[in-house]
């Protein structure tokens, strides 16, 4: 999950993304946490993240799993809680929720560090750490190219593979399938539950006219 | 992972869904190579084979290959760990843990992404490197550090060299006057490795988010940049354990 500080894509795309985590420390606080996070993540749906997953279910928010049952799930100690919102406002209404509800577990977000500097001074919070992405190295000539990295960088396991992605570009240009649904079916391998379906939309309806069939 | 022959009927969805292109046709069936497979498990769960021909590997949980699925497999809870994936919590709940407090930088060099994967060679390459720079202490918590033969000079124990995964992590702690020459060390193993690795730099930020300029000096001064975005420890964490 290290990987969310590594989500590429172009400043405009990255301003209707931001991904909040929801962590529990083992031997800190776990004992007593899962109906904490379950407060949490009632909060959450009331802010509207774009997906969200709970380690207790592992079924992101396009699974057709509802809500009661993500938050009957959170019944173990330790339950951690990955989501993402598109856009800043929506963040910041998270944000002053979770910090009003007072709960003491971790919470981390991934997202423009300017933005989310800003937020926190907007509602008084002061952030504890940061972990600055220092770039990809090596043997860069065998990456696929930096757009469709701007997908599979969305999932925090690096398993949304990338020719699932052109795969999606190739059925979306044939009109097989609409952007919206092209996005859930390259969200769908993220266990995670931090893949950005409307940005990766947006980022579909962007990119396809670029691409023939055969190219890459 | 496998397919099994006798089921599959070639309708080749399942091809698209694997991160490392191991899934192949051999005449009208589709095969997975297991050379290249990581055990992800990414097309058993994602690709609804219609005929579900799709299984786990049967040597998938023997020494050393069971380390494909620990490492590559979000959902495999890793041994070593206890936690799904191939890191710790490292900044995640650093506001209650104080782990990597101020004075030092946390260092985690993520090989194999974004998702190329990487042999454990590879991994051998940068323990070896950051020994030779002087660090030997791999965080105790990340599976690499079980993984470790010989903390002196960074050699992995020699029977999972053969091994590939889709990711791990190597994290270390250094002084923040130390982050110039692990950075330096890094910048010259890049160009041994075959694959590719992320570099990420964590530190205790000062009031407003202030990234400490010594940090960033550091950064600068090996030729290193940082991306806009990053993931940031809000601070409301507390402990009560």
């Amino acid at each position: 999950m290290t990987h969310s500080l590594h989500r590429e894509g172009s400043l405009d795309s990255l301003e209707k993304d931001y991904v909040l985590f929801i962590y529990p420390a083992r031997g800190f606080n776990y004992k007593g946490s899962a109906p904490k996070v379950r407060h949490l993540v009632e909060l959450l749906y009331q802010a509207g993240p774009v997906n969200m997953c709970v380690t207790t279910l592992r079924r992101n928010l396009y699974s057709g799993v509802k809500p009661e049952e993500v938050l009957e799930s959170i019944k173990v100690e330790g339950a951690r809680v990955f989501s993402v919102f598109d856009c800043r406002d929506k963040l910041k209404d998270a944000l002053i929720r979770i910090k009003e509800a007072n709960e003491g577990i971790s919470i981390m977000v991934s997202g423009l560090i300017d933005q989310v500097r800003e937020i926190a001074a907007e509602i008084g919070i002061d952030p504890y750490m940061v972990n600055l992405s220092l770039g990809i190295h090596g043997r860069t000539d065998r990456l696929p190219p930096a757009d469709i990295r701007e997908f599979t960088t969305m999932c925090g396991h690096g398993v949304v593979s990338p020719y699932l992605v052109r795969d999606v570009i190739r059925r979306v240009k044939a009109g097989k399938v609409t952007e919206w649904e092209g996005s859930l079916i390259i969200a769908e391998p993220c266990a995670c539950g931090i893949y950005n379906p409307f940005r990766s939309s947006e980022l579909l309806r962007e990119k396809a006219p670029l691409y023939t069939v055969d190219r890459w | 992972m496998i397919i099994h022959p006798e089921l599959c009927v070639g309708c080749g969805r399942c091809h698209p869904y694997c991160p490392t292109n191991a899934i192949r046709y051999e005449g009208q069936k589709s095969v997975i190579d297991q050379e290249i497979c990581y055990e992800c498990s990414t097309c058993l769960r994602s690709s609804h084979c219609p005929v579900d021909a799709i299984a786990e590997s049967h040597n998938v949980c023997d020494y050393p290959r069971a380390l494909r699925r620990y490492f590559s497999d979000p959902s495999a809870r890793h041994v070593a760990t206890g936690i799904e994936g191939r890191g710790t919590e490292e900044t995640k709940s650093a506001d209650v843990t104080r782990r990597c407090g101020p004075g030092k930088v946390g260092v985690a060099i993520e090989i194999g992404r974004p998702t190329l994967g990487m042999s454990l060679l590879d991994v051998q390459k940068i323990t070896r490197a950051i020994a030779r720079a002087g660090v030997h202490k791999i965080e105790p918590h990340n599976p690499i550090h079980s993984m470790i033969a010989d903390e002196a000079t960074g050699d992995l124990k020699p029977e999972m060299l053969g091994e590939r995964l889709l990711s791990a992590i190597i994290e270390i702690e250094v002084e923040r006057d130390q982050l110039r020459g692990i950075l330096r060390t890094l910048k010259e193993v890049a160009g041994e490795v075959d694959s590719v690795f992320c570099i990420d730099a964590f530190t205790v930020v000062g009031p407003r988010l202030h990234i400490p300029e010594d940090v960033l000096e550091s950064i600068r001064a090996e030729g290193f940049t940082w991306r806009p975005n990053a993931k940031i420890n809000m601070g409301l964490g507390r402990a009560w354990e």
